[in-house]
């Protein structure tokens, strides 16, 4: 019950029903006072009127008059009587003279006798008048009326709050125990997450409620901490995995080294030793960098870049190397095409794909490189002639660390397409393979919308 | 060259709080030749103000700190000390942080020592770079106007990428110049290579400049890079 109140949604609901009983109680009570306010005055203005116009008749037709109106008083709310000069009563239905001035006003007594009866108080007016025969005249009338009125407007007040109050909190209780049911779900579910379910998420009902915004909002969130969460993991598996052999390889040597006899023999076990150690900080920085190009911060600084001026500057750089290798390389440019990316990103995935095709290219073969559009998407092409992949080996060349048995012997971290096909996927381009008979065609191509 | 007079007047300061990684490096610059002086941060940054260092070695993060922080409010003074920022923070953002806040380059760990010692040389180097239109190690001239480079009184043709190649190794004659340095000063390519390119544009550079019969002006520096030959 503590917890029914605590809700939010019944904590509305009865400050709901407060000021709406406020604000209905205060109109009643104005119309109440305005009704009773309009009566008295008209009575007063009777009263008074009466008083004056009844100065000039005879006694004898007074008592007639007061008699017809007492007998047709059938509410029994006027009041009449006469008194003589020395305010004895002489006849009527009131038979002492109130306390107020004699002056033909009207005056208001709280609480007045009521004729034939024993101990009945109303309130009344009552206007008293001295007569030119020295007589004094009362009339009087009873505020009974408005105090019905004031009866009826509480008994409509009553009436018309309590079944506004009752649907109010009814409604209240309602979306309380709704909104407390969903919380409770939430809060179920955000449990279990910390508890590492970390699949689940918080449900989501019709849908265009504040909490089910910030539901999807949570989801969302919780979908790019669980990405990054994986991605953690994952660059920390892959630097375990690829440090440990490193590091066995390099115990073993140095132990071998501790057994040489002479200063030769062990200055060749460090060198080896030094070698597999700067082979495995490389592997390292190229798992951070690709940790970093495929987790980093999203809003990256974009800029307009033109992938012919990037393709241009690479093949220059790159052409020596072909060349010492007898390597015919090949630029077909477009200029300029444009992207929206990171040009030192860009410039790192180009240079990945030529160095490869540089790489696994033998003597004498070719490495042509094109930048084109193609229906409106831009296409970065470079084609070899080298030693392709073995069809069995193609869905694997992108995954992390896979070397293709053929290019075994040529030295590298096998991170070098993982990398590119990340800064690919940043700048919304696929990186494809197809064969090229022989020899790869890796191609990056935009995405089509 | 531990015997180059010029370094035994500079005092490098060593901002380190990983007590091997400082004895390392202050091994291997003092073999070089150079006076090395391990310091907290503060002292560090005192000694700069005044102008007590010739450059200073500052690891990104002392004690959990950011120095960054000290080097941003040193470069709000108007103190112009070389620093070179070594960090195992490696993001291209993070480079990006540290030659921001004033750091005049940027070193990853882990690296090998050469690699920081041949950072060091440059950066001490470019102190005392002089605004100059011509550029010569033994008969080797270069001219940074014309762009023309002669030796001797041959004229020897370079392409563009070639005659800036040079000019790196011109401006570092008797450095230790590493292939990151190239690939990054000459090509502007902030990435490893898995390639032995740069090999290749230097022996390019050589068959053009060298001499018949004659050693190669740049020499192989094993397992750390090239360097121009000074005295040649």
């Amino acid at each position: 019950m503590l917890e029914f109140f605590r809700s939010s949604a019944v904590r509305v609901a009865l400050a709901f029903v407060l000021v709406t009983t406020a604000a209905t109680t205060a109109i009643f009570g104005l119309v109440y006072f305005q009704i009773g306010e309009a009566n008295e005055a008209r009575n007063r203005l009777i009263l008074e009127t009466e008083a004056a116009t009844s100065v000039n008749r005879s006694v004898d037709e007074l008592r007639t008059a007061f008699e017809v109106r007492l007998t047709n008083d059938l509410r029994r709310i006027d009041y009449a009587a006469l008194f003589d000069a020395d305010h004895k009563f002489m006849f009527g239905n009131v038979d002492a003279l109130p306390a107020i001035p004699v002056d033909g006003k009207s005056h208001f007594i709280a609480a007045a006798h009521v004729p034939g009866s024993v101990d009945r108080l109303e309130p009344a007016i009552f206007v008293v008048r001295q007569r030119p025969d020295g007589t004094v005249m009362l009339l009087g009338r009873s505020l009974l009326e408005t105090l019905a009125y004031g009866r009826i407007v509480q008994r409509a007040l009553v009436a018309g709050l309590a079944p506004m109050l009752l649907l109010a909190l009814g409604i209240g209780a309602y979306f309380a125990r709704r909104s407390s049911r969903r919380l409770t779900a939430i809060h179920d579910t955000i449990a279990r997450i910390m508890k590492g379910d970390t699949d689940l998420r918080l449900p989501i009902g019709s849908g265009r409620d504040p909490i089910d915004k910030i539901s999807r909002d949570v989801n969302l969130m919780l979908d790019e901490i669980v990405r990054l969460l994986v991605q953690l993991k994952g660059v920390g598996d892959n630097i375990a995995h690829d440090l440990r052999s490193p590091l066995a390889v390099v115990h073993a040597q140095l132990e071998r080294g501790l057994e040489s006899s002479s200063d030769e023999q062990l200055r060749s076990v460090v060198k080896q030793a030094l070698a597999h150690i700067d082979k495995a900080t490389l592997t390292v920085a190229a798992l951070l960098r690709l940790a970093d190009v495929e987790y980093g911060p999203k809003s990256r600084n974009f800029q307009q870049i033109d992938l012919s001026a990037i393709c241009a500057d690479l093949f220059e750089f790159y052409e020596p190397l072909a060349e010492s290798k007898s390597i015919k390389m090949t630029l077909e440019t477009q200029s300029p095409v444009q992207i929206l990316g990171d040009s030192d990103l860009m410039r790192e995935a180009v240079s990945n794909l030529i160095g490869n095709a540089i790489k696994f290219t033998p003597e004498n073969g070719t490495v042509s490189i094109s930048v084109i559009r193609e229906d409106g998407l831009p296409v970065v092409r470079v084609r070899d002639s080298g030693i392709g992949v073995e069809p069995g080996e193609r869905d694997k060349i992108f995954q992390r660390f896979y070397r293709t048995s053929s290019g075994h012997r040529v030295p590298g971290s096998g991170l070098g397409l993982s990398i590119a096909a990340a800064i690919a996927n940043l700048h919304e381009l696929d990186l494809r393979f197809t064969d090229n008979n022989p020899g790869a065609v890796f191609e990056m191509v935009g995405r089509r919308r | 060259m531990a015997n180059d007079p010029e370094k035994h007047v500079q005092t490098i300061l060593l901002v380190e709080d990983e007590t091997e990684m400082a004895t390392e490096i202050l091994a291997e610059l003092e073999t070089r030749g150079y006076l090395v002086r391990h310091a907290s941060i503060a002292e560090a940054a005192d000694a700069a103000r005044v102008g007590a260092a010739a450059m200073m070695i500052m690891d990104r993060i002392v004690f959990g700190e950011d120095s960054l922080v000290t080097l941003e409010a040193l470069r709000k003074e108007g103190v112009k000390v070389p620093v070179l920022v070594i960090s195992a923070l490696s993001s291209v953002d993070e480079k990006v942080k540290g030659l921001k806040a004033g750091g005049d380059d940027y070193l990853t760990k882990p690296f090998a020592m050469v690699e920081l010692a041949a950072r060091v040389e440059a950066m001490l180097r470019r102190l005392v770079d002089v605004r100059t239109t011509k550029l010569r190690v033994g008969d080797l001239e270069m001219d940074l106007i014309e762009k023309t480079v002669h030796r001797g009184d041959a004229k020897i043709d370079l392409l563009p990428r070639e005659f800036r190649l040079l000019e790196y190794f011109l401006r570092h004659p008797g450095r230790v110049i590493t292939r990151a340095m190239l690939l990054q000063e000459v090509w502007q390519y902030h990435f490893s290579l898995e390639t032995n390119v740069v090999d290749v544009h230097i022996s390019n550079l050589r068959k053009k400049i060298d001499n018949k019969g004659v050693p190669s002006l740049i020499v192989n520096i094993r397992g750390a890079g090239f360097m121009l030959n000074a005295n040649a």
